[in-house]
């Protein structure tokens, strides 16, 4: 009996005390997106997007701006201003304006990794112009959020974008020998949005951009397994060919120290997706495939060129040599890096010409 | 009322003596043999109890039956007894054996006897002059419901029999199927007031005797006074009263019981009840149905994997609903998130209550359900899944996410075999729901800790309850979760210890071919 | 002077063993001990996991010999070593450390719970219940016990599987070049393993319980060895998965990973594998109960029941007191230490002790 009263006083206490603080989900704001943008005076603007779940199932958004100092005076802003509490947990995509992301990211980026309810899966973007426009269009039907996140899921899977994500920024930014990278968005039109190139971070700061045609032969570098879809014109001939890449790898070697000297090679295999000639001959197949070998490793060397002469280096090759070396010295490959050579080997591979020669 | 009744019968009684006496000779001795004797007074305020006097005709000895109408059936007397007694050499009470043609017929001095044997249905007969000693002829009124098909576990294939409330024929049954004479069937009565008869049923040589021993210990040990099915045994032999598990099984199947007791387990049949009860058992028994035996191995693992999953379905879907809408948003996925905020915008309970109050009118659905007769339980049973579901959310007080979920774990409580598990596990589902309010996941991880803990320490008839899972006993997999192929299952389960742990010899039923052989 | 025999029915198989070790070891220290070991071995720690687990099997073999030399438990050794009044003294730091290991444990626990899941969870609540929960499993006795470690160690070992997410994004490389630290930076962190890995000393409390007890030897063998490579394995993919600054800034870096983790029911896994935690959680103090009210109950004859109550009621109270994050670290480094201090300085210590009263003895 006294055993019987215990129990009953425990749960009756329990409920009145042990009680933690409920986030019910239909009384919560769920914070989806979120934008940064730089204001005059170094303050931040930090936008929310919030979605509006409508009884016939589409779903709206509704962002409200505040701006602040910082990244936590701007989290009690928006707070103050929200009906009901906003909460973090589903977060799906965190947007930097330009001037932002040229300013420096980490502070902002510092919050998120804070947050233990924050994912590790959240996508980060450089909006081209402004992070508040990008957010405030209205894009499909499932949330701007979602739509966002589906749009950057679909190219890294399927298409050119390098895989980004939280996870990836934060590795790469506290790797030594390596600098992160994130995509850049622009809207086009009141609906559109498009993946226009990739923002290149040395720190936290944005200091160089690839345009959307860079972008296959940058993810072949950055990216160890990759899939993407590149088209070219065979220089001999008129035609062109739309090629499908299934499958690449890539491989570095370090061939030579004092000066580091690296080949990376690269292994297509993929489909030809369109041809604008008549027949497809074994002949012409070998050619397409020298075609491509030929222009992945120039425009592969361009663009490590590229990235020597502005200092940054996303494909990490510092990372490499450390690894490949005892007691490696980064203050000295800061040098070492621009007198590095890079060669890049390709070995082209078509499997399929799809159902018709 | 009672006194005039009494008179009444007194008055009878005295008449019916009367007669006796125009047929004999009168005198002070015969006279002191009419006369009652001391055990009768109680006897004699029932209506039903009936004394009758007759005299012999060759030895002229006066004789005597008292019985009880109800219980006796009154042409076995009138055909088999009467007509012998009356004519042939009636001199000593020892004759009764020789001249009627009854085979149970008891010799007694003992007072003590009297009122059991009576209430067995027998006749007693004194002879005048040999009043100390008495006879008992067996002439029960046997009031027998025909063998039944089995209700609560039926099976689509398989013997159609289930048990009766007579001991006698269910051990019928089950010797039917176990013809050898090892198969001991021990006899007891318990109940103050029930004299209920318990028979102890195990094969011997097989069965382990420490668990018989228990069985009959704890038996011999039960104190209360009127037991009127099995059910009360479960509860008073139980190794835990206070558990809301069962830990003994419970059949109706004859056939089921003749599986078992080849096992090596101990059955236990109380007359008066169509359900024997099986001891020791395990968990996982309660989850497998005895068709599983008639099936293919594969199938009946199947279905027994399915019943599993629903028990976990059942017990945890509504708690994991309430602690993922209170607590943890982020945990669901990001397209069903529209679906449920969709759902649950008018509702103004918060999702506890929401659930409380579906889970609750479930249960009023089914109490309502069992307490009437089939048709109309039938009729209720659609009126309130349809129509009070329908309603309840087109009024914006639960959404239609949890009734859904909520109907979903109810159908998944029924696919248990065994009845009184069925329960349990209903039960089960609100201390979970509590702690899921509480602590989120971690509330019901809490309770699921509790449960295990519970369940390690639970016992069946001494041995450990959630065998053959802990401790850990690879062998007894073998018919546990799944069901392996009768040829795998050449050893009794070893948490029995069983005399004789080899059912087959394993050598002599492999068969080996080679191909086109 | 061995102790009386325990019957059968109390005693337990011997491979249960195996299960009662690992659950033992594997507690709180898992969710974060690769940033403590990368601090001084850098991305070569690995090999200090590796190593340290390999010489705990020197202990456990001590373990073995010591109890088997006086067929009793830790209390029996140190009455045998010591003689009653002194032995008995030794045996009661034993409570101790045992009930400051049971502590830490369940501190850090709720504080993981207060980092991640609910920030206002009442320490004193969730104590509560979580310490009714084990006076309730050591009540039913050491069986019970040891099948709460066995569902401990089987229904969560799925869990590992879920780290096969994060290799998606393991990098191999940040483990090269190997041995790229001196031997004397390995050593450190190998002791900085100690709070990860002790537990494996438990069979000094237990040996008398458990059947044909030399047998299971081999099983506490085994058991130590699966925690070296689960341990070994975790902290590569760690490794792999963080970049080396970024590891140094994570507290829990095994909850971490599984923010990766996507499946298509649950879009976030790690609030399901701290829930699951709680699991894992439950044989440490459970055990350490059980251990430390055995303890009392042989060296002063308390009985078992009001010891275990007693004990459940001090951790209750001490465990308020832990309120800051500097106050966790400071009792999660003392576990470290005094753990260390008792397995690798003590153990060895005992067990030549016994070595020579058994030769003073037998002469």
């Amino acid at each position: 009996m006294i055993a019987k009263k215990f129990i009953l006083f425990i749960v009756v206490s329990l409920l009145m005390a042990g009680c933690v603080e409920k986030e019910i989900i239909d009384d919560v704001n769920i914070e989806m997106g979120l934008g940064y943008d730089l204001k005059e005076d170094d303050k931040i603007e930090g936008t929310v997007m919030i979605p509006v779940f409508n009884p016939d199932k589409r779903i709206g958004n509704f962002t409200f701006s505040a701006t602040a100092t910082s990244a936590r005076d701007l989290l009690q802003e928006i707070q103050r201003k929200s009906a009901q509490p906003v909460v973090t947990g589903s977060l799906e995509i965190a947007l930097f304006g330009e001037e932002m992301a040229k300013k420096g990211v980490i502070e902002l980026i510092d919050s998120f990794e804070r947050d233990a309810s924050i994912g590790a899966r959240v996508y980060l973007a450089v909006g081209e112009g402004n992070a508040k426009d990008i957010l405030s269009g209205t894009y499909g039907n499932r949330g701007n959020a979602i739509h966002l996140s589906d749009l950057i899921k679909q190219n890294t899977d399927k298409r050119n974008l390098p895989k980004t994500n939280l996870h990836l920024f934060l590795f790469d930014h506290y790797q030594k020998g390596k600098d992160p990278y994130m995509p850049i968005l622009k809207k086009l039109e009141a609906e559109i949005i498009d993946i226009v190139g990739v923002a290149l971070f040395k720190g936290d700061k944005m200091v160089h951009t690839i345009p959307a045609d860079k972008m296959f032969f940058f993810k072949l570098l950055t990216d160890k397994f990759s899939q993407g879809s590149f088209k070219i014109k065979v220089r001999e001939e008129e035609e062109q060919a739309a090629i499908r890449d299934l499958d690449s790898k890539n491989k570095f070697k370090l061939t030579k120290r004092d000066p580091y000297s690296i080949t990376v090679e690269i292994k297509i295999e993929g489909i030809i997706r369109e041809y604008t000639g008549q027949m497809l001959t074994p002949a012409m197949i070998k050619k397409i495939e020298k075609e491509l070998e030929n222009t992945v490793n120039e425009e592969c060397s361009t663009l490590i060129a590229d990235f020597q002469g502005h200092g940054v280096d996303p494909i990490g090759f510092g990372h490499f040599i450390k690894s490949k070396t005892r007691g490696f010295d980064f203050k000295k490959w800061e040098d070492d890096y621009k007198n590095l050579t890079v060669h890049v080997k390709t070995d082209a591979k078509i499997t399929e010409v799809g159902i018709v020669e | 009322m009672k006194q005039l009744f009494k008179k009444k019968m007194m008055k009878e009684l005295e008449k019916e003596a009367a007669k006796q006496d125009t047929q004999g000779n009168t005198g002070q001795e015969q006279d002191n043999y009419l006369n009652d004797h001391g055990w009768e007074i109680l006897f004699k305020k029932s209506h039903d109890f009936k004394k009758t006097f007759y005299v012999n005709q060759k030895t002229g000895k006066k004789f005597c039956f008292s019985f009880i109408t109800t219980l006796i059936d009154e042409s076995i007397l009138q055909n088999n007894a009467l007509p012998y007694l009356l004519e042939r050499d009636f001199k000593y009470i020892e004759d009764v054996k020789k001249l009627i043609p009854i085979a149970d017929v008891q010799i007694s001095e003992r007072n003590e006897d009297i009122e059991k044997k009576l209430f067995n249905g027998y006749v007693l007969l004194t002879l005048e002059g040999e009043e100390k000693c008495f006879a008992f002829i067996a002439a029960q009124k046997e009031i027998v419901r025909n063998v039944a098909q089995p209700e609560v576990e039926f099976s689509v294939i398989g013997p159609k029999e289930s048990f009766v409330e007579s001991m006698d024929q269910n051990l019928n049954l089950i010797r039917k199927r176990v013809p050898v004479k090892e198969l001991i069937i021990e006899n007891y009565t318990v109940g103050t007031l029930s004299h209920s008869g318990v028979a102890i049923l195990y094969i011997d040589g097989i069965t382990n005797t420490d668990n018989v021993d228990t069985v009959r210990q704890r038996i011999k040990e039960i104190e209360f006074d009127e037991i009127t099915d099995s059910s009360y045994i479960v509860q008073l032999i139980s190794d835990n009263e206070n558990s809301p598990f069962p830990q003994l099984l419970d059949t109706e199947r004859p056939d089921r019981v003749a599986a078992i007791l080849a096992e090596g387990k101990v059955a236990i049949l109380v007359d008066g009840s169509p359900h024997a009860l099986i001891g020791p058992t395990t968990l996982v028994e309660f989850f497998g149905s005895f068709e599983d035996y008639f099936l293919n191995y594969l199938l009946s693992s199947f279905f027994r994997l399915v019943r599993l999953f629903a028990v976990a379905f059942s017990i945890l879907i509504t708690p994991i609903y309430v602690a993922a809408l209170s607590y943890h948003y982020e945990l669901i996925p990001k397209d069903l998130l529209s679906t449920l905020i969709t759902s649950r915008r008018e509702i103004p309970l918060p999702p506890i209550l929401e659930a409380l109050f579906l889970e609750l009118t479930i249960e009023l659905l089914r109490e309502a359900g069992a307490r009437l007769p089939t048709k109309v339980g039938q009729t209720i049973g659609i009126v309130g899944g349809i129509v009070i579901g329908t309603a309840s959310v087109e009024a914006g007080l639960t959404s239609n996410v949890l009734l859904i979920i909520v109907a979903l774990a109810a159908l998944a409580s029924f696919t248990t075999p065994v009845y009184r598990m069925g329960n349990t596990i209903r039960l089960l589902r609100f201390p979970f729901l509590f702690f899921a309010e509480l602590w989120g996941l971690l509330g019901i991880v809490i309770s699921f800790s509790f449960l295990l803990t519970h369940l390690i320490r639970l016992t069946s008839l001494g041995r450990p309850f959630l065998e053959p899972l802990y401790p850990p006993r690879i062998t007894d997999f073998k018919d546990a979760i799944i069901r392996l192929p009768f040829k795998k299952q050449s050893l009794r389960p070893q948490y029995l210890r069983t005399e004789n742990p080899v059912r087959f010899s394993k050598e002599k039923a492999k068969e080996k071919k080679d191909i086109d052989e | 002077m061995s102790q009386q025999p325990v019957p059968e029915r109390l005693q337990i198989s011997p491979f249960l063993v195996l299960y009662l070790i690992m659950s033992m070891q594997i507690g709180i220290g898992v969710l974060g001990y690769q940033r403590i070991i990368a601090e001084a071995a850098g991305y070569d720690a690995w090999i200090s996991v590796l190593g340290a687990g390999l010489s705990i099997h020197i202990i456990i073999w001590m373990i073995y010999k010591i109890c088997g030399t006086v067929d009793g438990d830790i209390v029996a050794a140190n009455a045998y070593v010591f003689g009653k009044k002194i032995g008995n003294l030794v045996s009661s730091f034993f409570i101790i450390y045992l009930l400051i290991f049971a502590l830490a444990v369940l501190r850090t626990f709720i504080e993981v719970i207060q980092v991640w899941m609910f920030p206002e969870l009442s320490i004193f609540w969730f104590s509560l219940v979580f310490l009714i929960l084990a006076v309730y499993i050591v009540f039913g006795g050491f069986r019970t016990v040891t099948g709460i470690a066995f569902f401990c160690i089987v229904l969560p070992s799925y869990l590992l599987l879920t780290f096969s997410f994060a290799l998606k994004y393991a990098d191999f490389r940040n483990l090269l070049p190997i041995f790229d630290h001196s031997a004397k930076d390995l050593i450190t962190s190998a002791y900085k393993m100690s709070l990860t890995y002790i537990g494996f000393e438990i069979p000094l409390f237990f040996y008398p319980f458990i059947k044909d007890a030399p047998k299971s030897q081999k099983w506490a063998h085994l058991g130590v060895f699966l925690t070296t490579i689960i341990y070994t394995i975790l902290a590569i993919v760690t490794f792999t998965y963080f970049s080396e600054d970024q590891l140094a800034k994570s507290i829990w870096a095994t909850l971490e990973m599984w923010k990766i983790v996507s499946m298509p029911f649950v879009e976030r896994f790690e609030y399901i594998g701290i829930a699951n935690w709680n699991l894992i959680i439950l044989p440490n103090i459970c055990i350490a109960l059980w251990g430390s009210s055995m303890i009392l109950k042989r060296a002063f004859k308390l009985r078992q029941k009001k010891g275990v109550i007693i004990l459940a009621l001090f951790c209750l109270i001490a465990i308020n007191f832990f309120d800051t994050r500097a106050k966790i670290n400071f009792l999660n480094d003392w576990t470290g230490k005094i753990g260390f201090g008792v397995t690798y300085l003590y153990i060895p210590f005992l067990f030549i002790a016994t070595m020579i009263v058994k030769k003073v003895k037998n002469k």
